[in-house]
């Protein structure tokens, strides 16, 4: 691959490139990836089916398919490392003539995203609006004790039940925010002219380099560590739950743990899901004395007793919605390791900033579709 | 990066504290009890709280996708914000003519992903 001609700069075919000359970066890293994505999700889907273990041997496919995305990501960041932003491919025809192709791409992208979370939005509108409220339900009588009703009952139920429950969200969001936030002051730390730094900051000009580095390597691994937070948060929601020690008991009726949600029946498996608030004879939610089922219990016609519901698809569509979004944290996870990494070795100048900028449209992306996952998944 | 300020001030940082704001608001419209508030203006508090939420949800939205992912002040923002739309149409399509106004879905797209195997 060595120097025949000028535009012949791959001189390690397995990084890290020669950036000086002027021709475009060709990687053939996203090709093995994509196989090894490929192998992946074919071997997944045979693992488990209709959530039985069915074939272990396919796991085997799973963890080659593992080991070829990594040895595709790690070529692709030792092609990478080197990159000092001299050269950057701009658009030559119209409409983005000048812009930065990389950009363009980076939207591009974007766009595929969006439709895939509105495709997800569109079923649960679909859905939600489409099934009977579980609650509304519990209220009209409509039930007998024993018999499993199908329903809609929304995460929010459980979450926006008491600020307990909403606080792993709650504080997911703001995670999300602050590490928006700190990837921005990467951008503008990484992008602000050696004069300009020295000034701000009152150090040599000399110094400004790795100063720069420190201070754009803090401002990533910070957005590293938050979206950690983000998914230990899930993590703890979804699955483990956490304890409400001392006076929190009192506030929390006198239980002494927020249960997770899997601990609380809401499953994709669910299809005789009982919960405290459609129970006749629960202490701490009283039934509405204008509504259907009083009424018919005042008058004899309704034994009461405990509502069981088959909530398969309202925990499908929450569970698939905000797991593939917490799979875009995942993935952006990896990349912020890199990027960290490469800023520490002071990867990151005024030239090539606009990588963190390109990486920035993706996480603010991730944000973006989590503005509108809070409200509609967590909180109504 | 952005050329421009708001209230003479660094749009990065005013933008971070308005959606920390918001987001405030709307974590204590779902916790607080608002109901009294709600029958003085003759609607439910599942009502007010569905309007605040999409009141909060669509300027966060749009703070967000003008100032941090510069889609406005900058250069290229014009285009890069038509880029941005042009999935709209596929997005309408999806919300509101299949998201509203499927009756059927509910019960026949299950039935369409099911596998033939299933009881």
């Amino acid at each position: 691959m060595s120097g025949e001609h000028e535009y012949d700069h791959h001189i390690e075919p397995w990084g890290p490139h020669d950036w000086s000359h002027g021709a475009p970066h060709n990687s053939f890293a996203p090709l093995v990836m994509s196989i090894g994505f490929g192998v992946f999700l074919y071997s997944f889907a045979n693992v488990f089916v209709m959530g039985e273990l069915a074939d272990i041997s396919a796991m085997a496919g799973v963890m080659l398919g593992f080991i070829i995305i990594t040895m595709g990501l790690i070529i692709w960041w030792r092609q990478d490392i080197s990159f000092d932003g001299v050269y950057e491919p701009k658009g030559v025809g119209a409409p983005f003539r000048n812009i930065d192709l990389r950009k363009v791409a980076m939207w591009i992208f974007l766009m595929s995203e969006m439709m895939v979370f509105t495709s997800l939005f569109s079923t649960y509108i679909r859905y939600r609006l489409g099934i009977q409220n579980c609650e509304d339900l519990f209220l009209s009588g409509e039930w007998v004790e024993g018999t499993t009703v199908t329903c809609f009952e929304p995460a929010a139920h459980l979450i926006a039940s008491s600020w307990f429950h909403i606080a792993p969200g709650a504080v997911n969001t703001f995670a999300l925010i602050v590490s928006s936030f700190t990837i921005v002051l990467a951008l503008k730390t990484a992008k602000m002219s050696n004069k300009k730094y020295s000034k701000k900051y009152s150090i040599d000009i000399a110094d400004v380099d790795s100063h720069r580095s420190r201070k754009v390597g803090l401002y990533l691994g910070s957005t590293l560590l938050l979206a950690t937070l983000f998914l230990t948060l899930k993590l703890i929601e979804w699955f483990i739950g956490f304890p409400t020690p001392g006076p929190l008991t009192e506030m929390n009726h006198g239980y002494s743990e927020i249960k997770s949600l899997y601990a609380e029946g809401y499953t994709i498996h669910a299809s005789a899901y009982t919960n405290v608030h459609y129970d006749t004879t629960s202490k701490y939610f009283h039934i509405p004395v204008d509504s259907a089922l009083s009424q018919a219990m005042a008058a004899g016609t309704h034994p009461g007793g405990i509502m069981m519901a088959d909530i398969r698809v309202s925990a499908s569509t929450f569970y698939v919605t905000t797991g593939t979004h917490g799979v875009h944290v995942f993935a952006g996870m990896i990349g912020l390791s890199y990027m960290t990494l490469k800023a520490l070795r002071g990867g990151y100048g005024p030239s090539n900033a606009v990588s963190i900028e390109y990486f920035g449209l993706y996480w603010h992306f991730v944000d973006l579709v989590w503005v509108l996952v809070f409200p509609f998944f967590y909180l109504y | 990066m952005a050329h421009y300020k708001i209230f003479g001030k660094d749009p990065y940082w005013m933008n971070f504290y308005g959606l920390m704001i918001l987001t405030v608001i709307e974590v204590g419209a779902v916790g607080l009890d608002l109901s009294a508030f709600a029958d003085s203006i003759g609607a439910t508090e599942k009502q007010l709280t569905f309007g605040i939420l999409w009141g909060i949800g669509i300027p966060k939205f749009i703070m967000i996708a003008a100032i941090f992912m510069h889609l406005y002040g900058d250069a290229d923002s014009k285009i890069l914000t038509m880029t941005a739309l042009f999935p709209a149409f596929f997005i309408i399509v999806m919300i509101f003519f299949i998201g509203l106004t499927s009756p059927g879905a509910p019960t026949d797209l299950p039935a369409w992903c099911r596998p033939p195997s299933w009881l």
